[in-house]
């Protein structure tokens, strides 16, 4: 059941990511959505569902974005294992490490990316790919996750309550 | 446990790697490997354009929804602002004509007048007035007569500084002498509960008095000047042994819509009934 709301979620982020989110770009920057719940997940569920996650979300960006399909099933599945192995270590359940955390994460991904891809001749510049795309979309990612743990929190909140 | 977790790692590794090597092998993916990937993840692709159009769709349904509900909004404030200036138009048209009406009507009339403007109206069937926003500071004296173009109003009942109360004639406790404009059958116009008007007192004796017939004001007494339009007979109430006729009469003037008014502060002997409305 865990696994099937996983999946669902994972597949759902990656639709959004090539629908709302594609419409929601603010001076042609986006938010990697797929990004920000795989590493939700990762730390929530550990390294294993994240990693999963992850691959999956990656793999499903890779196959609608028409470009080589695994670079982004490769980073994602590596950053949701990273970020699941965080979890019990450097207070990664404090929001105020989770959003600069994702905002790293983002930023090494996108590194990821770009290394991976040097392999198979990418012909962007690393300056502006940092400079226009990684950078922007990192802080981006770090204030939708922001939105994102609060709302998971406020929601958390409310259960406890409702169950006392 | 860990094994377990490196496992998966590995796996994700090596997965992504050959998926990679396969797409690039034999010149940039047209090779057989990058054709097995793009057997494999065609469908996969067809599947996520499908969802991704579909969800495209609602996006832009909502997104049109959005947009038009906003222009509806924006439609319905300029609707409800040009229905309002259109009343304020048409109000401002009627009471024109209204007021021309008066004008005229005072211009006419061989007496001296005084315009007023209904500011209060008491229908509760125990009192039938009008408040109008002129009183003892405009000269207004108590039986004071008011009329409009279409006729007799009623009479000033209560004078005070600023405004005058009007008794109307379906009133209860009014009482005008009046005649039968065709056959100068003389009786007296009074209100009653029901908020009717009654013409009374009427000679049996060759009163041959018709439904049709216009009632005006006798002119006998001081009050009323003589001539002004009362009502019009709609039927005849003949008691039979009774000495008298009585009339039932549907009013000249349509009391609920009077909104200005002449105060008639002068006196005059002359017949004005010709100075009203044919119709009155």
């Amino acid at each position: 059941m865990l696994r099937l709301m996983l999946l669902l979620v994972t597949v759902g982020g990656s639709v959004l990511q090539s629908t709302v989110v594609a419409v929601a770009g603010v001076a042609g920057v986006a938010p990697d959505v797929p990004l920000i719940l795989t590493v939700l997940i990762a730390l929530r569920y550990g390294s294993e569902s994240g990693c999963l996650a992850g691959f999956v979300a990656g793999l499903m960006q890779d196959a609608a974005g028409g470009g080589l399909v695994g670079v982004q099933a490769l980073t994602k599945g590596l950053a949701g294992f990273g970020m699941g192995l965080l979890v019990g270590r450097f207070w990664v359940s404090n929001p105020l490490v989770q959003v600069p955390g994702l905002v790293m994460l983002s930023i090494a991904e996108g590194l990821g990316r770009f290394l991976l891809l040097q392999m198979f001749h990418y012909p962007a510049a690393f300056g502006d790919l940092m400079l226009h795309v990684i950078l922007p979309q990192a802080l981006y990612n770090g204030l939708i996750g922001t939105f994102c743990i609060l709302a998971e929190a406020g929601f958390e909140a409310m259960r406890r309550r409702a169950w006392n | 446990m860990k094994a377990r977790r490196y496992g998966i790692l590995v796996a994700v590794l090596l997965v992504s790697f050959l998926l990679l090597t396969v797409q690039t092998r034999g010149g940039g993916g047209t090779g057989r490997a990058g054709e097995l990937v793009a057997i494999a993840v065609t469908p996969l692709q067809s599947l996520l354009v499908r969802i991704h159009r579909g969800a495209l769709g609602i996006w832009s349904i909502y997104v049109e929804w959005k947009a038009v509900r906003r222009e509806n909004e924006v439609l319905r404030v300029d609707n409800e602002q040009l229905r309002v200036q259109a009343m304020q138009a048409s109000e401002t048209r009627e009471e024109n004509a209204r007021l021309r009406r008066l004008l005229l009507l005072r211009d006419r009339l061989p007496l001296a007048t005084l315009a007023g403007e209904v500011i209060g109206r008491e229908a509760g069937g125990w009192v039938r007035s009008l408040t109008v926003n002129r009183g003892r500071g405009d000269g207004i004296a108590q039986q004071t007569p008011v009329i409009v173009p279409d006729g007799l109003v009623g009479r000033v009942v209560q004078v005070h500084r600023g405004a005058a109360v009007v008794q109307l004639l379906n009133d209860p406790a009014s009482t005008v002498g009046a005649v039968v404009q065709r056959t100068r059958t003389a009786g007296l116009v009074e209100g009653d509960a029901g908020g009717a008007v009654r013409f009374k007192f009427m000679a049996r004796d060759g009163a041959s008095v018709s439904p049709g017939d216009l009632v005006v004001t006798s002119g006998l007494g001081t009050l009323f000047p003589k001539g002004l339009p009362v009502g019009r007979v709609i039927r005849i109430e003949d008691k039979g042994s009774a000495l008298f006729h009585f009339a039932v009469l549907a009013p000249a003037v349509d009391f609920s819509r009077v909104e200005e008014v002449l105060l008639v502060t002068g006196q005059t002997t002359q017949d004005v009934a010709g100075l009203f409305r044919s119709d009155g």
